[in-house]
Order: structure tokens, then sequence, then C-alpha cells
């Protein structure tokens, strides 16, 4: 460690780490638009401007923060007139092109560009040249769209691709002031990584085609959650507008997990957490709106208690019940779920779908069980969708439990399954399964707290961040109400 | 204790009618003088370009509104009367509204939105009455709040004028 006085403070500092690092451990804003933690700093934009003396006394200089080292008794003042007059030309320059489109710009509201203008900008440009005309969407493969004329040229989207994913896909192209970013040779972006480029973007430039438009960002609720497409489990903010509606998922800094990234696929699983609700009075077309219990005329929706007394006198009366949970089945689900089984005398299983072929060297793990490593050391074995329907034909009577489980068994293969099966599910939503007799409807993974393991062990935290639908109550109540249903009905056989 | 002490009554007042037609010849006199009360419903308020009525969307020239949904007057709302859901369009604007409500209930006609709005799109109209069966009614729509500009022409110029007072002169 190495001792430097910012701002008039003695503190300490890595060496191995540029300047700009140390002033924000330090808690001290140096703007920045082309550094970024992840990548390696170029010293573009020049707005990460600060004043430093080589010792006490030295004659000082203004230099960019973000590619100075640091050094042995160096002194760095931030706040200086002569560096706040440099950082605010600097903004001039790099405005002086940059259109006035705020209120179209989805950026607004998060966009370093608009805050440093705030607090170091002069309110006013001096130039008397019009601004550059270019092309406002220029669409960059299926992710990205490209707005020219907002681009101030930090490059990090370049750097991502050559630091990050390791297969160069942007450049600048141009000199001077016909500078663009550009892919090589117009090709379309390709990867699943893409997604991270509307993060990185310190301005408007690239934004994300999904996200476009869809919300202004300071109407977005941000919850702390977790990625449930792969078993890598990155850390994620789930974004909701008015606190309802899932609009997008970034992923968020977690030094062990996933750094600042996170792959495409995880980022737009956007389908599974926006699913409507089945029309009024109906068990199928959308998510249930309550217990359904096997009527007449097929599932019906039934009353939470009565369908609770029918599946215990079922799993009473049919011995030697299955328990299969699913993949997506937090710690505490996974907790609740073991005491059934353990009533039911059943060995603990959860769906293992094949892993999807996503894998890749960065992030993705290709297995899409977000908590196999938990359910696992919980004591639950993996079972394949096929040999976990081949279970179920011979069981008597089944306890599905879990969000999307019977989605990863497969809805086909479900309702080939004989009627004379009990068959008690818990899941979002159901199909048509004639072997179905009770199913209970629970809250997605954003709309419940709970944790899950991921592959190397990290514990990775769900919290809500939509409200479930009206009478939706948490699946592990749900099992354990089951349990002491269940210990209290008499066993029949 | 405060005693009140009674005024005595003339003669004439003890006879009672005289009172009765000072009274009624009041009455009578005022019958031909001119009305100060206004017929409200036929005979409406009169406005000015002061007057704050209830927001509405102008609509420009080539009948589009300006409004770019970029929810400056949502925020800025304090009633948080309005609600905006953009979307892309494939005019030059990029981005327009696909939802833009005023619920009218809850709307105080404080003028904030006329005031945040970067593009000129929402200005305070002279309308001022508000009647409906439902409450849902009254949750305008883009459709009820659209005007065409010459509406509110009086408003705009107004609302230019009092911003110029405030610009710097160079």
């Amino acid at each position: 460690m190495t001792k430097i006085q910012i701002n008039g403070r003695e503190v300490e500092a890595d060496p191995k780490q540029p300047l700009i690092r140390a002033c924000h451990d330090q808690g001290v804003d140096v703007p920045m638009y082309c550094y970024h933690p992840g990548l390696a700093p170029v010293g573009s934009c020049r707005i990460c401007q600060v004043e430093v003396a080589a010792a006490p006394g030295q004659p000082s200089r203004v230099v960019a923060a973000c590619r100075t080292p640091v050094s042995e008794g160096m002194v760095v003042s931030t706040d200086t007139p002569k560096a706040h007059d440099t950082r605010r030309e600097c903004l001039e320059f790099l405005l002086k092109n940059h259109p006035l489109d705020c209120p179209i710009c989805d950026k607004a509201g998060e966009c370093d560009l608009q805050d440093y203008s705030f607090n170091e900008g002069q309110g006013k440009g001096r130039s008397s040249e019009p601004r550059r005309k270019l092309e406002k969407r220029k669409s960059l493969g299926d992710v990205i769209v490209l707005d020219e004329e907002r681009c101030i040229l930090c490059s990090r989207c370049v750097r991502f691709f050559t630091d990050v994913t390791k297969k160069a896909q942007l450049t600048v192209e141009g000199l001077g002031s016909r500078s663009v970013i550009n892919t090589y040779m117009d090709k379309p972006l390709e990867g699943n990584y893409q997604g991270n480029l509307a993060d990185i973007c310190p301005v408007g430039a690239l934004t994300s085609k999904k996200f476009r438009f869809q919300a202004r960002v300071w109407n977005l609720s941000k919850t702390l959650s977790t990625c449930g497409e792969c078993s890598r489990g990155c850390s994620i903010s789930v974004e909701a507008l008015r606190a309802k509606e899932v609009k997008r998922l970034r992923p968020r800094y977690n030094a062990a997990v996933n750094q600042w990234w996170m792959c495409d696929t995880g980022r737009h699983a956007l389908a599974p957490l926006t699913r409507p609700l089945a029309p009024e009075g109906a068990v199928l077309g959308g998510r249930l709106r309550g217990a359904a219990v096997r009527g007449y005329n097929g599932l019906e929706l039934a009353d939470d208690v009565a369908a609770l007394d029918l599946a215990a006198d079922m799993l009473a009366a049919h011995p030697g019940a299955a328990v299969i949970v699913s993949p997506f089945a937090t710690q505490e689900e996974a907790k609740a779920a073991l005491a059934l089984a353990q009533a039911l005398k059943a060995t603990p299983q959860f769906v293992s779908p094949a892993p999807n072929g996503l894998k890749d060297d960065l992030l993705h793990t290709g297995d899409p069980c977000p908590n196999r490593r938990g359910l696992v050391e919980q004591g639950f074995t993996a079972l394949e969708p096929a040999a976990a329907l081949a279970a179920l034909a011979a069981a008597p009577a089944a306890v599905l439990a879990g969000e999307r489980v019977l989605e990863f068994l497969g809805h086909e293969g479900l309702a080939k399954l004989p009627t004379k099966l009990r068959l008690v599910a818990f899941d979002v939503e159901t199909s048509d399964i004639p072997a179905l007799d009770v199913v209970f409807p629970v809250p997605t993974h954003v709309e419940k707290s709970g944790h899950w393991v991921n592959v190397d062990g990290h514990v990775g935290v769900l919290n809500v961040a939509v409200p479930p639908p009206s009478g939706v109550r948490r699946l592990d109540a749900q099992l354990a109400a089951l349990a002491a249903k269940l210990a209290a009905t008499p066993a029949r056989s | 204790m405060v005693v009140v002490q009674r005024k005595e009554l003339t003669l004439a007042e003890r006879l009672y009618l005289p009172e009765v037609l000072r009274g009624l010849s009041l009455t009578f006199r005022k019958f031909f003088e001119k009305p100060i009360t206004r017929q409200y419903p036929e005979q409406p308020l009169p406005t000015d370009e002061v007057t704050r009525g209830q927001p509405r969307l102008v609509v420009k020239d080539d009948g589009n509104i300006a409004c770019v949904s970029c929810g400056m007057c949502e925020i800025a709302c304090p009633a948080y009367a309005i609600t905006i859901d953009g979307g892309e369009t494939d005019r030059m604007i990029e981005r327009e509204p696909k939802k833009f409500e005023i619920d009218m209930l809850r709307c105080i006609l404080c003028g904030f939105c006329e005031e945040a709005c970067p593009k000129d799109a929402i200005f305070m109209s002279n309308e001022l009455e508000l009647a409906d069966y439902t409450r849902a009614g009254l949750v305008y729509d883009i459709e009820k709040l659209k005007r065409p500009k010459s509406a509110l022409q009086k408003r705009i110029d107004y609302v230019y004028r009092l911003n110029n007072r405030w610009r710097s002169k160079q």
C-alpha cells in the first residue's frame, strides 16, 4: 500500500490501481466517462482530470486520474478551481456535438453526462458551429441500437468486446470530427453479452432494443435479486415500472460472481416474469388466480382451504407419493419440501433439465437449474425430465412443487400420465393435464424472498420486486400447511 | 354580565304596516335594476389567457401532438394525476406516448405540467367544467385531451410572453 494525500487527507492506496480508483475508494467523487473499473483505462474523455503534485510543495499539474498510477507521497486535489475549470472545459467540448434530446433519450435520469453537466457544466455552449448530423437509429444486431449523434466516443463499448468477451466487434471509424462507432464491415453484433453495452454506455448512444422507450428510469423501482437463467446466479437488479411490471433486468456488481456483467439470455428472460393472469374465473390461459381442483368439467377454481383438504386426503389415501420440486425452488422452499417428503416417506427429488448449450467461458454455465447446488446439498436427487415422468407414471400419487415445475417436466409428457395418478401441483401456470387433481398458484422468483446457491457455492438473494397476484401465497408456507394438514389427517389405505 | 338595552320602538314601527311597505318598496325597486347575478350554465364564466383550466394536449399543424412522453409532467404533477406510457414511433421524434392519461378528478389545475413540458405539448386550457356519471369517464386519454392549436393560441402566447420576461437578454 502507498501513502498519498487526497484533498488534504492522508490515505492509503493500492499502487496497482489507477488514481481514480483510490479517489473513489475514499468516497471522493471524480467524474468518469471512458473509465470503467472493468475495462482497461484509455484516458480519452479527459473528464476525470485532477490536480496532482509529486510531493507537498512541488508544482502541481492537471492529469487524467484514470491513466495516472498512484505513487508514494503524491498530493491530489480534486476540488481546486484549476481542476474544476479543466473539467468544465472538457465537458463543453464533449457537449459540443451532443444533441439536447434528453426528453427522448432512454438514458435520461441515469446518464453520467446529464449528472456531470448539472454538477460541473456551465449550462451554455459558446460554440456557434452547427452540431454533427448523424444517424439516429442505427441497428447493431438484435439487441442494441446506436444513436451516433449522442455518442461521445469514450470507446467503452469497443473495449468491452476486446477486454471482456475477447472478441473485438466494434471500432471507432473515421477521423477527427467524423469519427463514429461502428462494427467491423457493418456486420451485426453477435454473442450473448451485447446487452451490457447499453449498461456501460455513459450516455444514451447505445440503447437496448427490448427496453427502448418502455419506461422512464426514475419510474422504475430497483430490487436486488438473482438471475435464474443458469446456475451462475448473477447478481441482478430487477427494475419494475411503478413497482408493478418488471421492465428490465440489469446486472449489479458482485466481485465473486458476475463482476459488472450479465448475459443476454438472463437479461431478456422477462416473459416468465410478466405472464398475464388467466381470464377471470378461468384456470387455463394464463397465470393461476387461485387453487383449482378437478371437477366434472376439468379443472375448476376452488376454495384454498377445501383444495388443501382434498390434497391432504388424497395423499393420505395413496401412500408412496413422489415429491419432485422445481430447479427454481429456493432454499426455504426446499426445506419445506424436505419436511413434506419426510411426512410422505418419499425421496426428495428435483427436475434437472438437460444443459441448454449456452455454456460459454464468461458467465453462462449452460445448466438451467439456478439452485442445483443448494438442492443437492439439502439432499435432493437430480432427475432428468424423462426419468421423472417415468417415476410419476409408476407412482400412486405425487407432489410437484415450485415455479415452472410443470414446464420443466414438459406439458406433453405430463398430459400422457395415467389418470389414476393422484397429482398435486404447485406452479405459476398449468395446462389441461388429465392426471392433475389439485393445483395451487405460487409466486415467481421476483415476487418472493429466498436464497439460491450458485454453482460455486455463493448464495444469491431473492427479494420481492413486484407483489404477487392477490391470494397467491409463498410456496414454503403452502407446503408447510400441506404437511401440517397431512399430519392431522388419519392414514387410510 | 352584559345588560342589553332594547331599543324602544317608535309608533310607526309598532304599527307594523309602514315598515312592511318600506321593505317591499326596496324589493320592487330592484325588479327594474340591472341584475348582478349570472345565469351560470347558460352564460358561462368569462375566461382569460391567465385562466388555468384543465390541461390539454396541443395538436400541431401536422395533426400530431408534440408530446414525446418524456415524463416531465408526470414527475412534476403534485397530485399524481398524469400517467404516461411511451413507445417507439417512426416519426422524427422517435418516441411518442402510447398512453397519456390525466385523471381530472386528481388534477388540481396547478399548471406545473405546462411549466415542466420541454416540448410545448401541454397547456392549460380555459375549460373548467367537469361532470360525468362515472369516475372512469373523468380519466381523460389522449383523444379526449387533444385540442387544436388555435383553441389554445391565446394561452400559448401568454406563456411565451411570461417565459421571455425571465429570459436573460443578450
